[in-house]
């Protein structure tokens, strides 16, 4: 399995490595939200704070939600929506590999390579501007690495399951859209949760949504205090992370079932 | 070439888009869907600073709603004129196939960035001067009748602007032949548009007015709408326009030396 799994990521980054430009763009794209948001912040915070968040602390946020939305992202839903429309899943399926795997070896070489170059960017800019400098940790990086690492997860499952449902619906890619618009706000996209309404923050935190981004960004900024939240954070992405691997193993039986080859 | 035969050409495509469009008429409520779910989630992200600050950049609620009215009628002639076609340029420059389009006794970039449109998003457009003509209201200011004249020449202004943007774009698309998806790049962009340039910190305010002109593409609109703009101001987003339009241009051309042909 692990020899598999080193010639998929092989396979992965060479392609990758003909779409450098693309790669690029797209690691702008997911640059420019965050830093916009920092923006709009920074001007409301003025010299003052926010719900406890002053300019410095905004600063940390969001570069952290760079990172980290980097390492979670899945776009798995784009890809098995084209899959199942046109047909490119029956080689797959004829592999005696399940399909997942190759999304798997996929994600990783995207993830290494566009958080490194993240990652590097914020080394640089920290040396430059204290603001975005976090305190040496290792213990609470460790831990923030467990939390990406489940976050990741549970992303890839669910953006695999609503791609799925593209055996049942030409809208698979609409309905991710859709939770990508709610995430903005319930994963703590556009705002620490802190800064919700309460209401909002608990659905957040009752709902898989908290679990995804906001978590494991509050654990690397430090805003989540006590070994008791932080094995309750956790324990929260283990339940939802099986809820989701639940889903999936069911739309995958049902739809498969389902499927009708293109082409032929 | 005369303005007539122009006029013809952009007719026969805008007829060609309508019949194929008509067939698919279930993309026009998922248009519509779509457009209001973008609209609830900008209004709410804005709800959401407005819950820490009462003015944003010195505007307050009301005023960015007319902004974000603004920017929604400019992504709709974005989504229903510029993006459908952008993607096949990039297709047609790797393959060779732009062969066929500069073999045509029509202006090349005229002809690659009108020949597809998307009929239902101009809806977007409407929907965009409904909302700011709605916070007009609310912010209880009506527009005199050189306000309105000012709104018309900086909106058309703006208009150009994006497009001139977007032909920059289509152009790296000759230096960059793997990049299908430059659009991301636009978007990452644009996102800058949603607020007042005058809430961004002064580096960044530099570089919207005067490298990536997107400020001219709705501050300055939403400004002469609400009043806050010197009618006679409305010349300068002309001129502006006519510059970027005349920048764009010079690349496209010199661009178009870089492109070989299917033999290359």
């Amino acid at each position: 399995m692990i020899e598999r799994y080193a010639a998929l990521i092989r396979n992965a980054w060479l392609v990758d490595l003909q779409y450098r430009a693309s790669i690029v763009l797209w690691l702008l794209w997911g640059v420019t939200e965050p830093a916009i948001a920092l923006g709009i912040w920074w001007a409301i915070a003025g010299d003052g704070s926010v719900a406890g968040y002053a300019r410095a602390d905004f600063a940390r946020y969001f570069f952290a939600v760079m990172l980290i939305n980097q390492l979670t992202i899945a776009w798995d839903s784009w890809y098995l929506d084209r899959w199942i429309r046109e047909g490119d899943l029956n080689y797959r399926l004829a592999r005696p590999l399940h399909p997942a795997h190759e999304a798997v070896a996929e994600n990783i070489a995207y993830k290494a390579r566009t958080a490194s170059v993240i990652l590097v960017v914020w080394l640089l800019v920290a040396a430059a501007w204290p603001a975005v400098r976090l305190p040496f940790e290792p213990g609470r990086w460790a831990i923030t690495a467990v939390a990406v690492l489940l976050a990741a997860a549970m992303r890839f499952f669910i953006s695999f399951t609503t791609g799925l449902l593209a055996f049942w619906t030409t809208r698979a890619t609409s309905i991710m859209e859709l939770h990508a618009g709610v995430s903005l706000f319930l994963a703590g996209r556009i705002a620490p949760l802190a800064l919700l309404p309460p209401a909002v923050a608990g659905v957040a935190g009752v709902l898989w949504f908290r679990s995804m981004l906001a978590f494991p960004v509050d654990l690397l900024t430090g805003a989540v205090h006590g070994t008791d939240a932080v094995l309750r954070g956790l324990a929260a992405q283990l339940v939802w992370l099986g809820v989701w691997i639940a889903a999936f193993r069911l739309a995958w039986s049902r739809g498969i079932r389902r499927y009708g080859a293109v082409g032929g | 070439m005369r303005a007539p035969r122009w006029l013809g050409l952009l007719g026969a495509f805008l007829r060609l888009n309508v019949a194929e469009e008509l067939q698919y008429r279930a993309n026009f409520v998922a248009s519509v869907l779509g457009t209001l779910f973008s609209m609830a989630t900008a209004l709410l992200t804005l709800a959401l600073f407005f819950h820490h600050t009462t003015t944003l950049g010195g505007w307050d609620y009301w005023e960015i709603v007319v902004l974000l009215g603004v920017f929604n009628a400019l992504t709709g002639v974005i989504e229903a004129v510029l993006r459908p076609g952008i993607g096949q340029l990039a297709g047609e420059v790797r393959s060779g196939e732009l062969d066929l389009v500069l073999v045509k006794p029509v202006d090349a970039q005229g002809f690659v960035s009108f020949r597809r449109l998307d009929i239902w998003r101009i809806t977007d457009v409407v929907l965009g001067l409904a909302l700011a003509g709605y916070a007009l209201f609310r912010l209880g200011h009506t527009p005199s009748l050189p306000q309105l004249a000012a709104f018309g020449v900086t909106l058309a202004a703006a208009a150009v602007v994006v497009y001139a943007i977007w032909v920059v774009l289509m152009s790296l698309a000759f230096w960059f032949v793997s990049v299908e998806n430059i659009a991301v790049l636009f978007d990452a962009v644009y996102e800058g548009a949603r607020y007042p340039v005058s809430a961004y910190p002064g580096a960044l305010r530099f570089v919207f007015v005067y490298l990536i002109p997107i400020a001219w593409t709705t501050t300055i609109p939403a400004s002469a709408l609400t009043g806050r703009l010197r009618p006679e101001l409305a010349l300068v987003a002309a001129l502006v326009a006519g510059l970027a339009f005349a920048f764009a241009r010079a690349l496209w051309r010199a661009a178009q030396k870089r492109y070989a042909g299917a033999s290359g």
